[in-house]
């Protein structure tokens, strides 16, 4: 009977929920590794952001530090170091699966549900691409490789 | 006691009357050892017998009597007068539920998602009575006791933005309560639980809010709870990508 | 014939009318930023290959007054998506490494103390010291 209230009461039949969508409610294959990169990211901007904002941003401007200190020299014999190649890549990649989580996320509550795949491949591939560029340049850009 | 006043700003709606919800103001005499539900039930004997709210236990049991009480889910049995006194009581039917008449929400779609998480020991086989009852150490009841607590008075999900927003999210305590039993050292569905728990209605649409646990009268920590199932559902999927035969579906 | 129940309907500004609400708005915006601070560092990586020319260039404008605003808002928005991180951690202890879970604050407490710990790390083995 239509409007009949699901509260129990004796002899009640056992009412299912109304179908979803079959996406929604079958084992989610995407968000187990999307909310596992998210989290590693967290963890490696909470860390590790704040303290490369201070002295790569503000402290020359600030003047705490030489302009020397990130000048082209300087930067170029840091980023020779593959420590310090790796330490960027992870930066930007972690940063960018955490953002554009975040902003799925954002964009998802404020109403684009039913762009969730789009958005997603959209999303999630600017994140990809973006580490990619940044494995290029950081890591590949100084090894010893046949093409340029 | 000395006898003060207070004005409860209560919101109503009576589709036999007015097609939108409206709010009365009710001046009644209050004590500082009187809680919300007493100044309801003292509008509803000596003012306005009209006036409709679910109430049971008075005592933060039952579930029953959740409600916006100055913008915020309260219990109204456990919420003193004189703690939420700015002058005015505003009390208005808990969010994210459609209204039924005046502080009376319909909460089908609660009871639904409850039944979903299937809130009951799963065993392959049930041992014949005369293998006596399932034991449990202290430690094990321990390791589901605060899950446990739940008196399914929706305030959680009142509190939950994004069940507010979302027209599936599982919400706070029903993943509470599936959380409840897959802790539970007697239950065995907890890999089946959590295949149905790991979907884009479920944990997944939760974004950590955190409000939900805030609201909680029972200390139940819904929020944190989702979390765990989080990492307990990351957790399985990097079994089945790695080990794909020995994880069940 | 039942009457209608009225729907519920979210309010515009929601976030805003609860502080708990708003910290999380703040949170998540926070979240997002990063990403734009990952790609600022991304392109300074890719015009440091582009040469001292382009890489003074873009030092230019990265220590330009603009800049040095909108750097700092940045960095308040990461510090929040950061304090929060840590204050949040403790609230999933799926797998128990003790007796009984840990408080929140003391696990916020022991990651603010990792916190410092790594940021003095970085300064030394990343920028080469202060």
């Amino acid at each position: 009977m239509a409007g009949a209230s699901k509260a129990w009461s004796p002899g009640r039949d056992v009412v299912r929920a109304e179908a979803l969508s079959l996406q929604a409610k079958s084992e989610a294959r995407l968000e187990p590794i999307v909310w596992g990169l998210f989290s590693l990211g967290g963890f490696i901007t909470a860390f590790l952001l704040p303290v490369v904002i201070l002295f790569l941003y503000l402290a020359v401007p600030l003047g705490v530090w030489p302009a020397d200190r990130v000048g082209y020299e300087a930067m170029a014999a840091l980023m020779a170091d593959l420590l310090v190649q790796l330490f960027f890549l992870l930066l930007i990649a972690g940063s960018l699966f955490h953002g554009m989580h975040r902003l799925r996320h954002l964009l998802l509550d404020a109403g684009l549900e039913s762009a969730d795949a789009w958005l997603s491949f959209v999303l999630y591939g600017a994140a990809v691409i973006g580490s990619l560029v940044a494995f290029y340049y950081t890591i590949l850009i100084h090894m010893p490789l046949p093409f340029p | 006691m000395a006898a003060k006043q207070v004005v409860f700003r209560v919101q109503r709606y009576r589709p036999d009357k007015r097609p939108r919800p409206y709010y009365q103001d009710y001046r009644i005499r209050y004590t500082d050892d009187m809680v919300v539900l007493d100044g309801l039930n003292v509008i509803k004997d000596a003012v306005d017998p009209t006036l409709t709210f679910r109430w049971s236990c008075r005592m933060g049991i039952c579930g029953s009597c959740g409600a916006n009480i100055n913008g915020k889910p309260r219990l109204t049995c456990g919420t003193f007068i004189k703690d939420v006194v700015g002058p005015q009581v505003i009390v208005d039917p808990m969010p994210n539920f459609p209204i039924l008449k005046d502080l009376v929400v319909d909460f089908d779609d609660f009871l639904d998602k409850l039944e979903e998480t299937r809130p009951y020991l799963v065993r392959s086989k049930p041992k014949p009575l005369s293998d006596g009852e399932y034991r449990q150490t202290p430690a094990e009841v321990e390791a589901y006791r605060q899950y446990s607590m739940c008196i399914n008075c929706m305030l959680c999900y009142a509190a939950c933005p994004v069940y507010g927003a979302s027209g599936h999210f599982l919400g706070p305590a029903a993943l509470a309560l599936a959380y409840r039993y897959i802790r539970d050292s007697r239950d065995r569905g907890g890999e089946e639980r959590l295949a149905r728990l790991s979907t884009k209605s479920g944990i997944w649409e939760c974004t950590f809010v955190g409000e939900c646990s805030v609201v909680c009268p029972k200390a139940v920590d819904p929020a944190g709870a989702i979390q765990n199932l989080k990492v307990l559902a990351s957790m399985r999927t990097m079994r089945k990508l790695l080990m794909p035969k020995a994880v069940s579906r | 014939m039942p009457p209608r129940p009225y729907p519920w309907k979210r309010r515009r500004g929601w976030w805003l009318r609860n502080p708990h609400y708003l910290l999380f708005q703040a949170r998540e915006v926070g979240g997002i930023l990063t990403a734009i601070v990952g790609l600022i560092l991304l392109y300074q990586v890719i015009q440091l290959q582009a040469g001292p020319d382009a890489y003074s260039a873009f030092l230019t404008i990265a220590f330009s007054p603009p800049m040095l605003g909108l750097m700092t808002v940045l960095l308040a928005f990461v510090l929040v998506h950061a304090v929060t991180w840590f204050m949040l951690l403790g609230k999933a202890q799926p797998i128990q490494l003790t007796a009984k879970p840990m408080s929140w604050r003391k696990v916020f407490a022991i990651n603010l103390i990792l916190w410092a710990l790594v940021s003095i790390g970085v300064l030394y083995l990343i920028f080469g010291g202060p």
